[in-house]
């Protein structure tokens, strides 16, 4: 039987992303089950840092620090991984459901030949080191149970918030450094350039809170409220396809079928109708708040909390609230 | 198990094409329409509302093929691999592509996005095309596994969720751009290549009335899967990498918890529910 469980711990600018100690929290529950070992895959380049923080979190970090890994190019990466992978044989093979993991991890599997579910709000898995993932089809009006066969490693990517961060994951991971594993010729892509985003929120499929905004803002400046709610709160700020569609917004803030779907533990919409398309954003949300002044509105349907109100009247005082008993801790 | 590899890309280009312009093939499914009630019937059914429509990413695949296509010339052609719709290839037809293609065959009852996508593969590989796109999921499973997978079949590289595209036909070279979660990112690509295209690369033109009547009529070829070197084996049940074990409904919420009081009680109370009930803040 193979005797590790392995996780893609993501980075970004040497900053180990959250979902990563998510996953590897997921790892150490599993390997309570199975017996095996916990081992995080590490690629980029400058990662003295991001190896530290992942220590405590696993029993081996496969170290492959190198410049040819920074930027992200799925041939880089592929061919590395697989080459590892076919050296070690781990059961499992668990990533982030990011922009990388859902560029790599489908053609890693097709290089593999082995099995990959996509986009996973839940997985268990038993003493025989078979798992079951559970993920959402139709955007979310179905959720599937999924067992693979039995080509190793089984490969998932899971979104965040899925599982919770082990408080106390006491481990000690030994650092393998990896040579990179590439044959020059076969990096066929180059990436030439990089526009950050404005301001430094993080993206709304990796914020603990969003907080949105549909278009009952009205105007693309009143959104103003909203950054100013987001501040107060470390939460990112999403919003609606209608605003998208009116130019108000940009596109990678929008929550919903055509958007993205997020997993925050608070969602907050305000002056959001609640339509199908966006809905169907955030049915993995943990806790979902919704203000609108139409107590009829379809978004009530879907919310743990609502108000019947003007969001104009009550985002700012939510805001002062906030700080208010945030400051006074 | 499955096809070999293509081990080398440059047997696939097709330059001789460059100088009537553009290949291009846009893979495209009929979905449910996100309208559509969706249940579980059963452990292992679905029951799906007969509204459908194509899966709105592969309509901006097919815009993308032909906004090439009206600048360097060539063809646009879509596929599908589909049983019984072939909706979606009718719908490209409409908005301008050349030709259709479907895939079809009993034997691919049951197969996961694997086997559609050495399929796919299966039937690309000894065409001529320039550049392969698709959109960067289907609106059904979500998975976005079968234009990577397409990609790796055949060799190619391939670059998901795109939003902006240029060609350089010359140069053989595709410049596009990616969402990434901070921002986006700029990327060269050589050609052949496979693209998944997002929402934001343009917006999928509405067809004229007149082209929705001539795609009714327009011919599609089908495939089967004898021609195409595959066996039973290697699609359906028996190839299965993923199998679906059990459908269920979606978790339920507990019902909302209307506040009902004035303003601005109403605020304090929602943050405290926030902080002592949710635990959230």
């Amino acid at each position: 039987m193979p005797n590790e469980i392995w996780v893609t711990a993501e980075q970004q600018g040497g900053k180990v992303k959250k979902i990563a100690f998510e996953l590897l929290s997921a790892g150490i529950d599993f390997s309570k089950k199975t017996g095996q070992e916990v081992a995080a895959l590490l690629l980029g380049s400058g990662l003295e840092e991001a190896a530290k923080s992942l220590t405590p979190f696993a029993d081996k970090i496969y170290l492959l620090d190198d410049p040819s890994f920074t930027p992200y190019t799925s041939d880089a990466y592929l061919m590395s991984i697989a080459s590892l992978l076919k050296e070690h044989q781990p059961s499992l093979l668990l990533g982030g459901a990011t922009s990388t993991g859902k560029d790599l991890f489908p053609r890693l599997a097709m290089h593999l030949q082995t099995g990959y579910v996509p986009d996973c709000t839940g997985l268990s898995m038993g003493e025989d080191q078979k798992l079951t993932a559970r993920r959402p089809l139709f955007g979310g009006k179905v959720f599937a149970e999924i067992a693979f066969s039995e080509a190793r490693p089984q490969m998932a990517t899971v979104r965040n918030n899925t599982f919770l961060v082990n408080e106390n994951p006491n481990r000690s991971a030994k650092i393998i450094p990896v040579s990179p594993r590439i044959d020059p010729f076969s990096v066929r892509k180059k990436v030439t350039g990089f526009e950050r985003a404005a301001g430094a929120k993080l993206d709304i499929t990796e914020a603990d809170i969003v907080v949105a905004a549909g278009r009952g803002i009205k105007a693309p400046e009143n959104f103003k409220i909203m950054e100013d709610l987001a501040d107060a709160i470390n939460a990112s700020v999403g919003t609606t396809r209608a605003t998208v569609d009116e130019g108000w917004r940009d596109l990678k803030d929008q929550i919903g079928k055509s958007g993205k779907n997020i997993s925050a533990k608070l969602y907050m919409a305000f002056g959001v109708s609640g339509a199908i398309h966006h809905v169907l954003g955030i049915g993995t949300c943990k806790t979902v708040v919704a203000v609108d002044t139409d107590p009829n509105a379809l978004i009530f349907n879907y919310a743990d909390y609502g108000i019947v109100g003007d969001l104009f009247q009550i985002v700012p005082a939510l805001t002062d609230e906030l700080k208010r008993v945030l400051s006074s801790e | 198990m499955g096809l070999p590899l293509t081990p080398d890309a440059s047997l696939l280009t097709a330059s001789d094409s460059l100088e009537v312009g553009m290949e291009i093939y846009v893979l495209v499914k009929q979905v449910p329409d996100p309208e559509a009630i969706i249940k579980v019937k059963s452990d292992l059914e679905l029951e799906i509302e007969n509204k459908y429509f194509t899966s709105f990413f592969d309509e901006i695949a097919v815009e993308a093929g032909l906004k090439l296509k009206e600048k360097f010339g060539g063809k646009v052609t879509v596929l599908t691999l589909d049983n019984r719709r072939v909706d979606a290839l009718r719908r490209g037809i409409s908005m301008g592509a050349d030709e259709a293609v479907q895939i079809a065959d009993p034997a691919f009852e049951g197969s996961d996005q694997f086997a559609v996508a050495r399929t796919l593969a299966a039937y690309l590989k000894d065409k001529p095309f320039d550049l392969i796109l698709t959109g960067r999921q289907a609106m059904d499973d979500d998975a976005g596994i079968v234009g990577p997978g397409v990609a790796e079949c055949l060799g190619i590289p391939h670059v998901h969720s795109i939003i902006s595209l240029e060609v350089d036909v010359q140069g053989r070279e595709a410049k596009v751009t990616r969402e990434v979660e901070n921002g986006k990112e700029i990327l060269t690509c050589p050609l052949p290549a496979l693209f998944t295209c997002q929402k934001g690369l343009n917006s999928p033109r509405i067809p004229q009335v007149m082209n929705v009547m001539k795609a009714m009529k327009a011919q599609i070829k089908k495939v089967d899967l004898a021609s195409l070197g595959l066996g039973p084996a290697d699609v359906g049940s028996q190839a299965l990498r993923v199998k679906v074990q059990k459908y269920l409904p979606p978790p339920k919420r507990p019902p909302v918890k209307m506040i009902k009081e004035d303003f601005p009680e109403n605020v304090k109370t929602l943050v405290k529910l926030l902080r002592e009930e949710a635990k959230v803040i």
